[in-house]
């Protein structure tokens, strides 16, 4: 591959369909009397349906439990009142449907996709797993050995895990420091009684949000999906008072996480970023298609490009509904390791001192424009992007005016943007590798702390 | 390197009748050069792209030049004669346009993603690095770093790629699948300019090509630029033939290596036909059979009912030549790599006795057509799937016959290919154990 098609170079799009100003394709939105929000858009492309069920229910729910959250949305597919765990399996299998759920930072999420003429079958399986999950407790424990084991053969890969060990250093206290997956020791206490309290807790209609897209007619859907869930009683749904991560950092630190048979190092590097709805988004994305977000960005060019150090190097701002990290993430040889990283620095921190030109402006402008791999071609993504938004908290106009933004963007607004939102200095490192052969050399990075990457946790 | 994705795209094309496409809406057309152009227009979005199948892989190495078709595929990026180093890139993005490639052991495609008014510019690129690459010293150099770090960073990553390197190393004894796709890493650091050369030359004729065009544009504005940007690179000889024939496996075959890992991971490797051959439905419903969804055989009992696995898959090689048709396991805690060894036997063991159930059979039946669904909603699938159909079945129409050979398998034929290929004699087996001296 030219590109590894991940982390490293993706960043998320609000995409602009090409010369045409991306429009969300009509939908209609209503409350149904239990508080559920319910969004309906048609797509008639091909025969098929999808949806996405969200609730107020993820892994900054967990507390000191970590993976409670991802368990217990996990566990919603162990088992209802009318159908096994197994049932459930044969039956979407059986039409080649998908039916997944997991948990992430800020919701938890089911979401199915099958053919319009196996709607009757699959709606009926959708509801009981949403209303009546069982929790059975010996699926319960079978999956329990699964995660343990699976947490443990994640460390097997530095991409897999550095970006928890990056959270949990930047958010410290934070609910966003909560490693989404737990870890062996959290889990293991974990039971099957534990996920069905979380379930009966943060499952609540009135936090909640399904969004069908599709093949359909609205009007009929709307009656079948009244039908199916307006009768769904929960609790009410709880109102946590959060405060916002303090991201403000007043030095450099470095955490060196030991792999004693690593072959490369793997690092991040980063600091503050903005939270999921900042009004400049658009905007830092622009310029951070600049620094570090496609194959000619700065970062990928020097230090694959020019220099032959990395098969790939990126930046990226991950965000959350109450505020966000910004970080640069590579890898390299463990006997380059400082190149890497100080060809890293000075990227970065040449786009504070010399910043942008018009020309290159320009090219970031219509490749974000002309750049949407289909992120809203299929119906699939449209339901998820429907139930970020009630996530989140934006609605279409934050689509809708992508394009007028990305074309307001000019070398001086971009300059300030830089300013206010890209780190600069006192910068945090996570480097993934082989601690006896960089230590003494990434010292002068940042205070150093060290960990074992078999060490349970981040 | 993509491996289950390309196998994927194989049978999704295959249900294309069902969809809004026919065999009609495709056009296609050969310039005096040999180039071949398959065009779809599809006006749903205001973009297009168009994808270049060029009929080389590892298949085409040799010893001391392994890796070579990938490292191509890097350099095809770093500069020709109009369009010099990252200009390319650069043009592209300006433009709105993004790309990306990849290589397998029998291709190499690029893919250019782009707005509509801007397939002009894909032209004059692609024509560009296609009539006059240059080879640049630095260039290569530079680009071996970034080749091995590739290397590297996907051995540091997935024990999959440790050990399949491996068993594909010691299933092939003489036909070039035993190489890795990203090549050795000797091969890497010590390639020449002149091998380099000899190898553009040898497989970036336009007659080697199949080109595909979907989207928001007219087959009389591809015929145009065709005409114009890429009926004058003159064709050369077709590459040549890849002579050496695996001869049949008689006796099992078995390797290990060691990592520092937690459980033991295995791969089953089992030599079955080429693509093209009659037995590759039946095969292909077995795969979905082992170990699509949570109810297929191996995942729900290996993985599901009980704990002997924590995760398992299988897929079959696509291949001009016959390939494998692999099946990887990783071991659940205190499991060892012979009791999962065994369980998945006992698993193969059940289809080679005992028939498929009519049900069972449809269910996975009922799975490729929706996986077609899903592929077919973007244009990029669209895109894929045609010239991934066209190279490896010799014509993108025999697509239309592939339900029809999908429907037509019976539980007897999947009995019949399971006791023909998934012997013993016919198996190689890795294990990938933990180390225990770290």
């Amino acid at each position: 591959m030219k590109k590894i098609a991940s982390l490293l170079l993706i960043f998320s799009v609000f995409a602009a369909e090409a010369q045409n100003n991306f429009k969300v394709p009509a939908y209609e939105k209503f409350k149904l009397k239990n508080g559920m929000t319910v969004y309906l858009m048609e797509q008639h492309e091909v025969p098929l349906i999808y949806v996405s069920a969200v609730f107020d229910a993820g892994s900054i729910q967990d507390g000191d439990r970590y993976g409670l959250a991802s368990m217990t949305a996990d566990a919603l597919l162990f088992g209802t009142k009318k159908y096994t765990k197994e049932q459930i399996e044969e039956a979407t299998d059986y039409v080649g449907a998908n039916l997944n759920s997991g948990a992430g930072k800020e919701s938890a999420r089911v979401s199915m996709s099958f053919a319009t003429k196996d709607a009757d079958k699959m709606f009926d399986v959708l509801q009981d797993v949403l209303v009546n999950p069982t929790f059975d407790a010996t699926e319960f424990d079978k999956y329990k050995q699964r995660s343990l084991l699976q947490l443990t053969q994640q460390k097997e890969s530095p991409r897999a895990v550095i970006g928890n060990y990056f959270n949990k250093m930047v958010f410290d206290q934070h609910p966003y420091a909560s490693p989404t997956d737990g870890t062996t020791s959290t889990i293991d206490k974990i039971t099957a009684e534990d996920v069905r309290s979380f379930y009966k807790t943060y499952y609540t209609t009135d936090h909640a949000a399904i969004a069908i897209v599709g093949d359909f007619k609205t009007a009929d859907m709307k009656k079948r999906i009244t039908a199916l869930l307006n009768g769904w009683k929960t609790a009410e749904g709880r109102m946590i008072k959060r405060v916002v991560p303090d991201l403000a950092f007043d030095k450099s630190r470095v955490l060196l996480v030991n792999k004693g048979d690593a072959r490369e190092t793997t690092f991040l590097i980063g600091g503050k970023g903005v939270d999921y709805i900042n009004p400049d988004y658009v905007p830092i994305m622009v310029v951070n298609t600049i620094l570090g977000g496609r194959f000619t960005s700065w970062l990928n060019d020097a230090l694959r490009v020019n220099s032959g150090l990395t098969y790939g190097a990126g930046s990226r701002f991950s965000r959350y509904k109450m505020g966000g990290t910004f970080y640069i993430s590579t890898f390299t040889k463990n006997s380059t390791t400082v190149p890497a990283i100080d060809m890293a620095l000075q990227v970065l921190d040449s786009l504070h001192r010399t910043g942008l030109n018009d020309e290159i402006l320009a090219s970031a402008k219509a490749y974000v424009k002309g750049d949407f791999p289909p992120n809203y071609e299929s119906a699939g993504a449209l339901a998820g992007l429907l139930t970020d938004m009630f996530t989140y908290g934006f609605d279409e106009n934050y689509i809708n005016t992508f394009q007028t933004k990305v074309d307001g963007l000019t070398v001086a607004k971009a300059k300030d943007i830089i300013a206010k939102y890209f780190p600069k200095d006192k910068l945090q490192f996570v480097l993934v590798g082989k601690a006896d052969e960089i230590r003494d050399s990434v010292k002068k990075y940042g205070t150093i702390t060290e960990k074992e990457i078999k060490d349970e946790g981040f | 390197m993509r491996k289950t994705i390309l196998g994927l795209a194989l049978w999704l094309v295959g249900f294309a009748t069902l969809a809004q496409n026919s065999p009609d809406d495709v056009k296609t057309f050969t310039l005096p050069n040999g180039m071949k152009f398959l065009v779809l227009e599809d006006h749903s979005i205001p973009t297009a792209n168009m994808y270049f199948f060029w009929k080389v892989g590892a298949r085409n190495e040799v010893h001391g030049i392994t890796g070579l078709s990938h490292f191509f595929e890097h350099m095809m990026f770093n500069g020709a004669k109009k369009y010099g180093p990252k200009q390319f890139d650069r043009v592209m993005e300006a433009n709105g346009g993004s790309n990306n490639a990849y290589t397998t052991e029998n291709v190499t495609v690029y893919t250019d993603w782009f707005q509509k008014d801007a397939l002009e510019t894909m032209f004059q690129l692609e024509a560009d690095r296609i009539a006059d690459l240059s080879i640049d010293s630095t260039m290569v150099q530079s680009e071996r770093g970034v080749v091995l770090s590739e290397r590297s960073t996907g051995l540091e990553n997935s024990n999959y790629r440790t050990i399949s390197e491996l068993v594909k190393g010691v299933a092939f004894q003489e036909h070039p699948y035993m190489f890795p796709v990203i090549g050795f890493e000797s091969d890497i650091k010590s390639w020449t300019q002149e091998d380099l050369e000899n190898y553009f030359k040898t497989y970036y004729s336009p007659n080697n090509a199949t080109v595909v065009v979907v989207g928001d544009i007219t087959l009389a504005q591809v015929k145009k630029l065709a005409d114009q940007y890429m009926a004058p690179i003159p064709a050369r000889g077709l590459p040549p033939k890849v002579r050496t024939v695996e001869p049949e496996q008689n006796g099992e075959r078995r390797v290990t290596t060691y990592k520092d890992i937690t459980t033991p991971n295995i791969l089953l490797a089992y030599h079955t036909p080429e693509t093209s051959h009659e037995d590759y439905y039946a095969l292909d419903l077995l795969n979905n059979l082992l170990t699509s969804g949570n109810s297929s055989r191996l995942t729900k009992a290996l993985v599901m009912d009980t704990t002997l696995a924590s995760q398992v898959f299988s897929f079959m090689g696509d291949g001009f030549d016959p390939n494998l048709f692999y099946i990887y396991g990783v071991a659940g805690n205190g499991v060892s790599a012979q009791e999962l060894e065994k369980a998945i036997e006992a698993q193969i063991d059940d289809l080679i006795q005992n028939e498929v159930s009519d049900r069972e059979l449809q269910k996975v039946k009922n799975q490729k057509l929706m996986e077609f669904y899903r592929t077919i909603e973007t244009i990029n699938g669209k895109a894929n799937s045609l010239g991934t159909y066209e190279v490896f079945f010799g014509d993108y129409r025999k697509l239309y016959d592939a339900p029809k050979l999908y429907e037509k398998v019976t539980p007897a034929d999947v009995k019949r290919v399971a006791a023909k290929y998934f012997t013993e004699r016919n198996r190689t087996v890795g294990y990938l154990l933990p180390d225990k001296t770290n």
